[in-house]
């Protein structure tokens, strides 16, 4: 019963949504801008903006001192080049790291309304109505978590959903055991960026044996001008525990380009399952390629316990650049990684996007598939490891990548790395790049079907796949999200 | 970083003088290839394409260049021979020509056949393209070195429209001393002319060796080639070859690699199919055991409308061996009608072998179709139970299959006499 009011609510507000989008031309219908009053640092990073961002979230001594070793050891890092993206150097020291909403709400009746307005002009129900949508959000608004439904309901079933900033002051004790075990502050460039100068994201931990009773989902949102987002989520499932995860971003529409620099920290122990699910909407720049958010994101999951799994869901359509592989480390016996993903570029958009499953347990098992779909003068490319370590016994990988072409000015590649050490241990990798074929498109416009609609009609038919994987709600968005990505890319 | 100098390896390189040539272009570009060996030294593991071929060992050692007696080592007969291929021979010992070995008395109307020692006191005009290339790219430096270094190899042309009948047979030997040598090859099929190629690496001895081997085969309109190359040098041998093809309009490349001795090999083979209709088929098979490493480094280019490449390719590792793959394809933009496919299959017989591969597609043109696959793992459960339920013993089921998966690569080597001895040859490298 619930799931229906579910679909009907949100298929409501989508199409609310599609309409501002067509009000619009169908372009970024996410590119507004909310006036709100912000409070935050100047631009500029050294140790003591980093002691400026501790101190206003109250943070304990061991997270300055944490923050400000991963700074110490980012000077020291050099920037990678080597995906296949042409990055504009970017000016550290002309970004600000943190910008909040100047009035800090006690609870989610004194949000500020317009940020309310904000999120329910994106389609994200922050407020009691959004009770009937039977989704806990926790909205991440510039550097700050503005808001968390359903808290009660979810402690009720010893869940833990709050902002990492609340995670840090309350639950400290979970928050210095698990955080950085998954992805080290050295770990790269921006992850070490990241963990010296977070601000804030999503904090989950789920108890032994419970089952999360709603999906849970963040909603991040880049506002201010010259700042950049850096958040960090970490979900934590102990033994036997279930939930599933969504995360949502969009942008408004700016000359300049902002950066996106977030962590992603999984956790599962025995048993455990993990879902989590993104559709990445970033502000991808306009068509000539000016603006739009630089996502430079580390996503990795830990299948710390046997019989765990771990699942990635992303749909990428946003961002002038994406770089990004959510990771899978198989490490217990029989767990199981998986990895889909659609990723559409547009105009002058780069993606080089990818997953990596480490297998280390016996018996561990990895599932790969990978949508690109290129158009335009952009460039999208997969870039993906299997990896079978020595004791990885009769462990298992099939990967599938496909990339579609639209137009002649785009380009669709795939790196795949192999590395086997195990000889009971199977890999199976297989690619294909094709443009939509002219016996598709003859088929559907023979039955009167538009060249704009037939091409979303095959688009989506090769990104069913992973659409099927994501969650309802999500499914529907990332369909309708393909279809206004990909305005004016035939003709 | 790395101060490429102070490794053993790379002075003991620089030691060497130059050759020289009395050719002002030739000793300025093996100048400049020798000073960007000096500068650059060699690539470690985090240059992308030396990722999983680490030349740590290798550049602790130090070679002398050259070997003063390559004239008089003795080489056996049965090294050449090889079934299928009789006639016309071109054999060098350790890097230098060896007049006595080959045989190249009678040749054919339309074939030209030197040595490049003999070819650079003629005219060195047509040569003058491929050996005053300068190299650059940090992944460069044997190809910087050989430059640099090598004063022999073979100079073949065919004239247009010509057909050599019998396959022609280069045979490259490394022998006994510790040494490193370096051969450069120039090739070049006219237009429509054909020719059968056989490649042969090998060596007498096991004394460490380093060797280069740097040839560039040109195929002008409608030329078709078939080219095999047989690499069975002893456990010593350390050789880095790099192969680049360019096929112009309907050129046809055929060829057929198999790996199968060495201590570390490299072999980079590029085609660049430059003009419209080119095809390029690609066969191989590396068979790494003991602790050899064996790296393949394939990479296609089309770069032309309705161009065609075919790639397959097996792997066997065994012992605590080491087999790399990496298959790119490239579809320029404009190469439209291009039908690009590449399968790398692998197996692993061993406990502390590794393999691992790279199959690779870069594509920026949409009339196109592309596709790869890559499996590593073992032989069929299925076959193996159908095998023994007819009672062949798990052992020889074993053998027949594996021996199956690797002949596969030989399969349409028109050659019939060669296709035996290669397949005997592949056969013999499984273990028993």
């Amino acid at each position: 019963m619930n799931s229906m009011i579910n679909d009907s609510s949100s298929a409501t507000a989508l199409r609310d949504n599609a309409d501002v989008a067509e009000a619009l031309g169908r372009s970024y219908s996410a590119g507004f801008i909310t006036e709100i009053e912000m409070t935050g640092l100047p631009p500029g990073l050294d140790e003591g903006t980093i002691r400026a961002i501790s101190a206003v979230k109250h943070e304990p001594e061991w997270m300055t001192e944490w923050r400000l070793q991963a700074y110490r050891h980012w000077l020291t890092m050099p920037k990678p080049d080597w995906a296949k993206l042409n990055i504009d150097p970017i000016d550290y020291q002309a970004i600000s790291y943190y910008a909040a909403p100047k009035k800090q709400p006690k609870s989610l009746d004194e949000v500020d309304p317009a940020l309310l307005e904000t999120y329910e002009k994106l389609g994200v129900p922050l407020h009691e109505r959004a009770a009937l949508a039977g989704v806990a959000v926790d909205a991440v608004f510039d550097s700050v978590s503005v808001g968390t439904t359903f808290r009660k309901q979810l402690a009720d079933a010893g869940v833990l959903f709050c902002s990492m900033s609340e995670a840090i002051r309350e639950y400290p004790e979970i928050v210095q055991k698990y955080l950085g075990s998954v992805v080290p502050t050295g770990d790269n460039f921006f992850a070490a960026l990241n963990s010296a100068v977070f601000s804030d994201g999503s904090f989950v931990f789920i108890p032994k044996g419970v089952r999360c009773p709603m999906e849970l989902s963040t909603y991040f949102r880049i506002n201010a001008q010259n700042t950049g987002q850096f958040e960090r989520t970490l979900i934590v499932a102990e033994e036997r525990a279930h939930v599933s995860y969504l995360e949502g971003c969009t942008a408004p529409k700016r000359d300049e380009n902002q950066l996106h620099a977030a962590v992603v920290e999984l956790v599962a122990l025995e048993g455990a399952q993990i879902k989590y699910s993104t559709v990445q909407n970033w502000y991808p720049g306009d068509e000539n390629g000016v603006g739009g958010i630089y996502n430079f994101v580390t996503k990795r999951g830990d299948c710390r316990g046997d019989d765990s799994k771990i699942c990635w869901t992303q749909v990428e359509t946003g961002s002038a650049i994406t770089w990004k592989y959510p990771s899978v480390v198989l490490r217990g016996d029989r767990s199981v990684g998986e990895f889909y993903s659609v990723a559409l570029t547009h105009h002058f958009q780069q993606a080089d996007t990818g997953t990596k499953m480490i297998h280390i347990g016996k018996h561990t098992k990895s599932k790969i598939v990978s949508k690109g779909i290129s158009a335009g003068r952009s460039s999208n490319s997969y870039r993906g490891l299997v990896k079978m370590e020595k004791g990885a016994e009769g462990a298992r990988n099939y990967t599938q990548c496909d990339s579609l072409l639209i137009g002649k000015q785009c380009g669709a590649h795939t790196f795949p790395y192999m590395e086997v050490k195990n000889p009971t241990a199977i890999v199976e990798h297989e690619a294909t790049t094709s443009k939509i074929s002219d016996d598709q498109m003859f088929y559907c416009r023979a039955r009167g079907i538009p060249e704009e609609d037939a091409v979303s009609m095959i688009v989506d038919g090769f990104c069913k796949q992973v659409f099927r994987e994501l969650p309802m709600e999500f499914a529907v968005e990332a369909k309708k999200l393909l279809e206004v990505s990909l305005e004016g890319a035939v003709g | 970083m790395n101060q490429p100098a102070s490794l053993p390896l790379v002075a003991s390189l620089l030691d060497a003088p130059l050759p020289p040539s009395g050719i002002a272009w030739l000793d300025a570009a093996r100048q400049e290839n020798r000073a960007a060996f000096a500068i650059g030294g060699l690539p470690d593991t985090r240059v992308e394409a030396w990722k999983y071929t680490a030349l740590r060992g290798l550049g602790q050692r130090r070679f002398t260049q050259g070997d003063a007696a390559a004239q008089t080592r003795a080489v056996e007969a049965s090294t050449l021979a090889l079934p299928g291929v009789s006639g016309v021979r071109l054999v060098f010992v350790n890097g230098a020509f060896r007049a006595d070995l080959s045989a190249v008395d009678s040749l054919p109307a339309g074939l030209s056949l030197q040595p490049l020692s003999q070819a650079l006191r003629g005219d060195v005009e047509p040569l003058r393209f491929a050996l005053s290339r300068h190299y650059r790219d940090i992944g460069d430096a044997f190809a910087q070195i050989n430059a640099a270094s090598a004063g022999d190899g073979v100079v073949l042309r065919v004239a247009a429209h010509a057909r050599i009948d019998q396959p022609v047979q280069l045979v490259f030997v490394g022998a006994e001393a510790e040494l490193a040598w370096h051969v450069r090859n120039v090739i070049e099929l006219g237009e429509g002319a054909e020719l059968s190629l056989v490649e042969q690496h090998a060596s007498r001895g096991d004394a460490a060796q380093l060797a280069t081997v740097v040839s560039d085969i040109e195929l002008r309109d409608g030329a078709q080639l078939h080219h095999v190359m047989l690499q069975d040098a002893a456990a010593g041998t350390n050789l880095i070859r790099r192969s680049s093809l360019r096929l112009h309009a309907r050129a046809q490349a055929a060829l057929h690699v198999l790996e199968l001795g060495g201590a570390l090999v490299r072999h980079d083979l590029r085609a660049e199919l430059i003009g419209d209709g080119a095809r390029v088929h690609t066969r191989g098979v590396f068979m790494p055991h003991g602790r050899q490493h064996i790296d393949t480094q394939l990479a296609i280019r089309h770069q032309a409308l309705d161009t065609t490449s075919t790639s397959h390719w097996r792997g066997v590792a065994n012992d605590r061996a080491r087999g790399v793959f990496r298959g790119a394809i490239v579809v320029a933009p404009g190469a439209d009608g291009s039908d690009a496919n590449l399968t790398n299959k692998n197996l692993l017989l061993s406990p502390s072998a590794e393999i691992d591969t790279k199959p690779e597609l870069e594509i920026y043109a949409d009339e196109v179709q592309a596709a790869h696959g890559a499996t590593v793992g073992q032989l069929d459960e299925r076959s193996l139970f159908y095998l023994r339920s007819r009672g062949i013993p798990l052992a020889e089921a074993r053998a027949l299959l594996t021996a199956a998966f690797c002949r596969a690569v030989l399969d349409d080597l028109p050659n019939v006499a060669l296709r035996e001895h290669l397949s005997t040859l592949l056969v013999a490298q499984l273990p028993a």
